[in-house]
């Protein structure tokens, strides 16, 4: 009995002390370990620098703009791309190299760069550029245009979608602090 | 104080504890929501740039300028062009499916040849050298069938055929040409069009014009502009005919009448006009008011159809009240109509002096042939398909050595349609020109794929119906997106191969000098900031000044011209009318068949557009099964249940059906849907109900010798 007695009374403090290591443990796992392994990271077909086009004087909307019906051009085509980037530089430098890349692969052969959407939303949300273009781009998106190197695409290996496209929480969230209604058929069709 | 049993749990109960202050149950949860609903065959919206770009429908016999949506230059849907007269921004349910038909299943993917009783891919090389062998031993004895009713195609196909020595050169069976054969007995020359926008009271005589007759989507748009919401009506809308179809039901009045008594019904509101005092200069006046005056009586009209004498009375006189009256007559599904019916619709028109009048009916020039030995579109619409092919069946015509096939199923769509099959078996020979593996294609010795219209350049000349003379381009829009050829393209390398000299080398050649005849032809314009009825109503029409007429049609635009063919002799042809329109003893079968079509289920070229396939009522299709359509009355009268699955017989055939009991269907008649019963094409049209048209007995109509089929007596049981 009395050799039970010290067992429980070591046991409980035993007890406490693992459940705080499993309670640590399972924080580092689930805030550290777990992303890590939920998303796998992608890099840009094309490392393209976005502040080399910015000191160029270039704006944002000469490439990303609203058509005249108010729909998102989103991304330029290889075409578009193509009106400066059309030979190869033979450049060796890493940006001359990675627009040579570009020639090669994309503007000489008409195909269209597969570039990581980072907020590419699901199909069935219409969401128009049109009406937030009162807000400022990078309200929404990592602000490219003071990055040289295109951030890493995360993509969620079970959903399949970006790390960053935005949640519904959050444009509801957003909806309701602008007083704009968050009705379903707001943004689903 | 090692890892015993309570501290283990500890560690579990903590681990436990924490993955709760963790994304990971909540993250995990939400990502396997989602996860569920990403499966692969779920078609993705495509990322990229959008542009519209403006070609016209080929597919839908309303012709209608379409605005084809593309994303990063991959086309993506199909919607009507604002700025076509024939659309006006509307889009019928075939128009729209024409970008998805790129992908059907049931499209031909490369050249076939018969193998037994299966096809085999084989080259353009090897499939061209065949067929000008064949075609070259077979010289003299060469037909076609075209089902294209306003392509430049047709120039040179029946230029090909007759320098090859031709056996006839046939059209499928249309209202255009019905209408062609009858202006023709009565003396003119023309196409008729229909002057819906300036007419304020119509009077529609079967034709079914808001779903399948003539220019269907402009006919729509032109009722729509007159009835703006709010506000009264600008227009009178009156349809004759035996069902509540989709025309007679948004029409101000619907007057039951069999398909077999619609001169019946013309006639007899003649007699109206006619004892109110109106008369005509037209030769054959005299004859045609003693035809009427002998038999068309309000007694006669009574007893024939059992429209009461009060009814056709306020007809007549609405008719003769209206500023702009006009009446058009037609097949409820159609084609089958005769010369009689038309002969005296349009006698209506000619008492109301409505030829060649804004809101009537205008006698259309014929667009100048560009192809030397071409025939005129209406020397084309004069062969009688139907009698033809019974013709060959029965072995009272010579079979021809070859036959090709252009952009038809005369195996599907023709009445008595088994006789027509077996007829098409007799002929050794047969080269199918098709987009998909239609019924006609499946019975054809070699299969050369025709590129879909957007994925080639064609045309659109005045389709039937229209008002004014119109001209539209069909261009590619996209590369083909199986192993397909334009069959203009073939048929000008098989001449070359041939030695038959056709003047030119490929297909947009012959459509660049079709375009450079209509610059130069007087009164012609690009409807832009004035359209062809503006004209019509008074409107100065603009000049086609310089300016480049081709860029402007692949920009969408349409060439129009308002105007007609000078007449000379347009006579009532009182000798056709007094054989062919009889008012009879009135109803004496118990059920009369009469189809009806819709373009949502494709034409017999088209077969059901997949993606329409959900949008058939299961009053008209469950599972396997269609529906015919009566009313209680004849459904008491033949002991039928709604819901029943009953046998349909007629010409020598038998359908199955289920009842559905519907009270907009005329007492006496079965309505049975078209477009169904298909033996080809993919699993989307293939062995979904039956084909009625099959059911339908074609007749001679005294008089015109024409074939007609527009009610056919069927057995019920």
């Amino acid at each position: 009995m009395e050799e039970k007695r010290s067992n429980s009374a070591g046991g409980v403090g035993g007890m406490v002390l693992f459940g705080l290591i499993g309670f640590v443990g399972a924080l580092v796992v689930g805030w550290v370990v777990f992303p890590k392994m939920l998303y796998s990271e992608k890099t840009q077909p094309i490392r393209f620098s976005h502040t080399t086009h910015t000191q160029l004087g270039i704006e944002c909307e000469q490439c990303h703009h609203l058509g005249p019906d108010g729909r998102f051009a989103g991304l330029p085509t290889t075409e578009a791309c193509a009106e400066c980037h059309g030979d190869e530089t033979g450049d060796a430098s890493p940006n001359g190299k990675e627009i040579d890349k570009f020639v090669k692969e994309y503007a000489k052969t008409g195909v269209q760069v597969p570039w990581l959407v980072y907020q590419y939303q699901p199909d069935n949300v219409f969401f128009s550029h049109a009406a937030h273009k009162g807000f400022e781009c990078t309200k929404c998106h990592p602000d490219v245009a003071k990055m040289d190197n295109p951030p890493a695409y995360y993509e969620n290996r079970l959903s399949g979608y970006s790390k960053d496209t935005m949640k519904m929480w959050e444009c509801e969230r957003c909806h309701a602090s602008m007083g704009t209604s968050n009705a379903c058929y707001v943004c689903h069709k | 104080m090692g890892l015993d049993r309570r501290a283990f749990l500890g560690l579990v109960a903590g681990g436990a504890v924490g993955t709760m202050f963790t994304p990971i149950p909540w993250k995990l949860i939400d990502d396997a929501s989602i996860w569920t609903q990403n499966w692969s065959w779920i078609p993705k919206v495509p990322k990229g740039q959008i542009d519209y770009v403006a070609t016209s429908s080929k597919l839908c016999p309303a012709c209608e300028g379409l605005k084809i949506m593309r994303v990063a230059g991959n086309p993506v849907s199909a919607g009507g062009n604002p700025d076509h007269p024939l659309s006006r921004g509307g889009v019928s349910a075939l128009a729209r499916s024409e970008v998805y038909m790129l992908y059907s299943p049931a499209r031909i993917k490369s050249p076939m040849k018969r193998s037994g009783k299966t096809f085999a891919p084989i080259t353009w090389e090897q499939a061209v050298l065949e067929i000008s062998e064949k075609l070259g031993a077979a010289k003299g004895s060469v037909a076609c069938i075209s089902g294209d009713g306003t392509g430049t195609v047709n120039e040179l196909l029946s230029a090909f055929v007759g320098k090859l020595g031709s056996a006839g050169y046939f059209m499928m069976p249309s209202e255009a040409g019905t209408a062609a054969k009858s202006l023709k007995l009565m003396g003119t020359q023309g196409q008729a069009g229909y002057d819906f926008e300036n007419a304020d009271t119509v009077l529609v005589l079967g034709a079914d014009i808001f779903e399948t007759w003539g220019t269907s989507t402009r006919n729509r748009k032109a009722f729509g502009a007159t009835r703006p919401v709010g506000q009264k009506p600008a227009s009178n809308y009156i349809y004759v005919g035996p069902t509540r179809n989709n025309t007679a039901s948004v029409c101000d009045q619907w007057i039951p009448a069999s398909a077999s008594d619609l001169g019946v019904v013309a006639l007899g509101l003649a007699w109206h006009l006619l004892k109110a005092g109106v008369a005509s200069n037209a030769p054959g006046f005299d004859t045609f008011k003693a035809v009427v005056n002998g038999g068309f009586s309000p007694e006669d009209i009574r007893r024939a159809t059992g429209i009461a004498p009060e009814v056709m009375a306020g007809l007549a006189k609405t008719l003769a009240s209206a500023k702009s009256p006009l009446v058009v007559m037609g097949s409820p599904f159609g084609q089958g109509l005769g010369a009689g019916p038309f002969i005296a619709g349009m006698s209506l028109n000619m008492l109301l002096g409505r030829i060649n009048k804004p809101g009537g009916v205008y006698m259309l020039p014929e667009l100048a042939t560009v192809v030397p030995g071409a025939l005129t579109r209406a020397a084309m619409l004069e062969a009688d398909l139907p009698a033809f092919l019974k013709g060959v069946e029965s072995g009272k015509t010579p079979a021809p050595k070859a036959l090709l096939v252009y952009d038809a199923n005369p195996a599907y769509g023709l009445p008595e349609t088994a006789t027509m099959a077996k007829a098409l078996e007799k002929i050794p020979f047969k080269v199918g020109f098709a987009s998909f593996m239609d019924e006609t294609a499946a019975l054809c010795d070699l299969v050369l794929p025709n590129s879909l219209p957007l994925e080639r350049y064609d045309d659109v000349a005045t389709p039937y119906g229209s008002g004014f003379c119109v001209y539209s381009l069909v261009r590619p829009i996209q590369k083909p997106v199986c192993d397909t050829k334009t069959t203009a393209d073939v048929i000008l390398g098989l001449a070359r191969k041939l030695s038959i000299d056709l003047k030119f080398d490929n297909f947009q050649q012959v459509l660049k000098e079709k375009v450079a005849t209509l610059a130069k032809a007087s009164g012609g314009f690009v409807a832009k900031d004035v359209m062809p009825w503006q004209v019509a109503a008074g409107k100065p029409a603009p000049v086609l000044a310089g300016g480049d007429l081709w860029k402007a049609l692949e920009a969408g635009y349409a060439w129009t011209m308002v105007g007609q063919v000078a007449q000379t002799a347009m006579g009532f042809a009182p000798e056709i009318l007094a054989k062919a329109v009889k008012a009879g003893k009135g109803q004496a079968t118990a059920a009369t068949l009469i189809p009806y079509a819709q373009l949502r289920t494709g034409t017999p070229v088209t077969g059901i557009p997949c993606q329409n396939l959900t949008t058939v009522p299961d009053t008209e299709l469950v599972k396997e099964s269609t529906f015919v359509r009566l009313n209680s009355e004849t459904a008491k009268a033949l002991g039928l249940k709604k819901g029943a699955t009953v046998k349909v017989r007629g010409a020598g055939a038998d359908c199955e059906a289920k009842v559905h009991v519907f009270e907009s269907v005329m007492t006496g008649v079965v309505s049975a849907p078209l477009g169904f019963g298909h033996t080809a094409f993919d699993i989307f049209s293939k062995g979904k109900g039956a084909n009625y048209l099959s059911l339908m007995a074609v007749a001679e109509e005294p008089g015109s010798g024409m074939s007609v089929w527009t009610a056919s007596e069927v057995k019920i049981a």
